[in-house]
């Protein structure tokens, strides 16, 4: 079932073609683990003085006028009579990168699999782009929700294609079932696009090679490749640096803090390290018990009240 | 490089009671044990095993034996056609698996738990590839001589409609232990089913589907062999004839040719599947 017509083709076509959407980067330098983003400014690792009020000023110049991208109202939800998620509010805007804190079986993943259908919200809204998708059904409400893509901490790629056949299948949802059975069908604009997307999260050169071989941070980029492909406005991502190690857990970060900054994407990125949260975003979300904590910028927040978070019920041990 | 500790730093703590003998579950073994016991007996009985039966008479397994030994290897009056038959053995069984897969794939995504569109499609194809597992590959074959004269294509017919329910059982069973992951990735990224099944399922389910598609290919060798006995051609006609004239001696060869005919086939599929994993 592997298309040898798309490995060959890659193969002979590693870098992104000439006509590659824009914002696609060039190429980068030939490696295992050539750092994909952002190649501008690379991640901070430190805490630098002064940091804070730049960026402050960053983001008001981003602030978003038009309505949120995502904006998730009074979301409820259940499992078995525990209540999960008890009235969460959580909106995202353009270019903004939000990461939501909590504890274990705080809803934090709960309210994310809410937006993309993988969990039905027993009560509360979601909107995508300005519009409600509660109230559609069917395939409107598919179209509504390939607005959002989802990345997940377990990845979630299919390890016996490759690369760029992983990207392509984002785009699966707008494309006529005669064109999508098998890789190759693929119409040859969309894997143009794709190799575009794996172009901006620095994989272009490891297009061809089947996903199981690639690293865990370099497959997360290929997932992140694959939401981009899909043409989301708004990126979910599950603890998606889980399973990485820092410097991996670093660029798949930073790549996202990108897609938000330089895409204008909004991201919401559910994490279990503080201090990661605290350099990537641009806002921090703290659930409890199913409900806000808080809500700020990472100066903004105190550590005691991310630590709050995570206290155990009856207080420390 | 051990460290010794000394068993006074050594902590202890009771671990939970062990279930006794008269607990429920100790009472719950002891029953299984009993009933599959009984079960046994019953079946001895009922199949009237008797290993005096067996000594009394190794006499005539021996005279069957010794006019057996040596084998009829002579070239054009046994070997060849042993060999030309054995291709059509052969021949059977491959197209009675190669031509029940289209049917078989497209019943084992319906009959999968995970990709099957409703309840009710899911009962009606796990019904449809339960009877024809149930139906003997002998009786469809004997049900097809009537239609279509003795010889091998009603073999054919036979292997197709059993391998159907077998192999649609199995590679139901396939689909159903796949990880789910990408499946979800693709279906929240607007993916219709039969794209998430092309997509996701059908990469991850490949190499279990052709390790099981070589071993019914394997089964169907031998099954074919049988469908001979009963006039569906092949070597199992010949082996059928040869005892029928009491030609032992060519029985033998027949059987020998069999032999290395199955341990070709099986050493082919175990390269292939070793090449896939």
């Amino acid at each position: 079932m592997e298309s040898s017509k798309t490995r060959v083709e890659s193969e002979g076509n590693p870098a992104a073609p000439p006509d590659a959407p824009e914002g696609a980067a060039p190429a980068p330098p030939r490696g295992a683990d050539a750092p994909g983003v952002p190649r501008r400014k690379p991640p901070p690792h430190l805490w630098r003085e002064g940091e804070v009020e730049e960026r402050s000023r960053e983001r008001a110049a981003r602030l978003p006028r038009e309505a949120p991208l995502l904006e998730i109202r009074g979301l409820r939800k259940a499992f078995d009579g525990r209540t999960v998620l008890d009235g969460v509010d959580l909106a995202v805007g353009r270019g903004e990168m939000v990461v939501v804190l909590g504890a274990n079986g705080s809803g934090k993943s709960t309210a994310l699999r809410c937006v993309v259908g993988l969990a039905e919200p027993d009560g509360g809204s979601v909107m995508l782009g300005g519009r409600e998708i509660g109230g559609v059904r069917g395939a409107q409400l598919v179209a509504a929700r390939r607005q959002a893509a989802m990345v997940f901490q377990q990845i979630h790629l299919v390890r016996r294609r490759s690369a760029l056949d992983n990207v392509c299948c984002g785009a699966l949802g707008r494309l006529p079932l005669a064109r999508s059975v098998t890789p190759a069908l693929f119409p040859r604009g969309l894997r143009e696009e794709g190799m575009a997307c794996l172009d901006r999260v620095g994989l272009a050169d490891r297009a061809a090679d089947r996903a199981s071989r690639l690293s865990g941070g370099q497959q997360q980029r290929v997932a992140i490749a694959r939401a981009l492909c899909q043409r989301a406005s708004v990126i979910l991502a599950d603890e998606p640096v889980a399973a990485l190690d820092p410097a991996a857990a670093d660029q798949v970060m930073a790549l996202l803090r990108s897609l938000a900054h330089d895409e204008q994407l909004a991201v919401a990125a559910v994490l279990h390290q503080p201090p990661l949260a605290r350099r990537y975003a641009d806002r921090l979300v703290g659930l409890l018990d199913g409900r806000v904590a808080f809500t700020g910028a990472p100066e903004e927040v105190s550590t005691a009240q991310i630590e709050a978070l995570y206290a155990p019920e009856g207080g420390l041990l | 490089m051990a460290v010794e500790v000394s068993s006074l730093s050594v902590s202890r703590i009771p671990p939970p009671p062990r279930a006794r003998l008269f607990s429920r579950r100790g009472l719950l073994t002891a029953t299984i044990v009993v009933a599959v016991v009984a079960v046994h007996v019953v079946a001895w009985r009922g199949t009237e095993v008797s290993l005096g039966a067996l000594v009394d008479g190794w006499a005539g397994m021996v005279d069957f034996l010794s006019e057996a030994v040596p084998p009829d290897l002579r070239w054009n009056a046994v070997l060849l056609p042993a060999i030309e038959a054995s291709l059509v053995t052969l021949y059977t069984a491959l197209l009675g698996t190669t031509f029940s897969v289209p049917v078989a794939l497209l019943l084992a995504v319906l009959a999968a738990r995970t990709t099957t569109p409703g309840t009710a499609v899911y009962q009606a194809s796990r019904s449809v590839l339960s009877f024809l597992r149930a139906v003997p590959d002998i009786v469809f074959a004997l049900i097809f001589v009537t239609a279509v004269g003795l010889g091998p294509f009603p073999g054919v017919l036979a292997l197709i409609f059993h391998n159907v329910g077998v192999m649609g059982k199995l590679w139901a069973e396939a689909i159903e232990e796949i990880d789910y992951g990408p499946v979800d990735a693709l279906r929240t990224g607007g993916a219709g089913a039969t794209q998430v099944v092309a997509n996701a399922v059908a990469p991850a389910v490949f190499p279990q589907f052709v390790g099981l598609f070589l071993y019914r290919f394997d089964v169907n060798v031998r099954s074919s062999l049988v469908l001979g006995l009963v006039g569906a051609g092949g070597i199992g006609f010949l082996i059928n004839e040869s005892i029928k004239l009491f030609r032992f001696d060519e029985m033998l060869t027949y059987i020998l040719v069999v032999l290395v005919m199955v341990v070709v086939v099986d050493n082919v599929s175990a390269a292939i599947r070793k090449r896939l994993a």
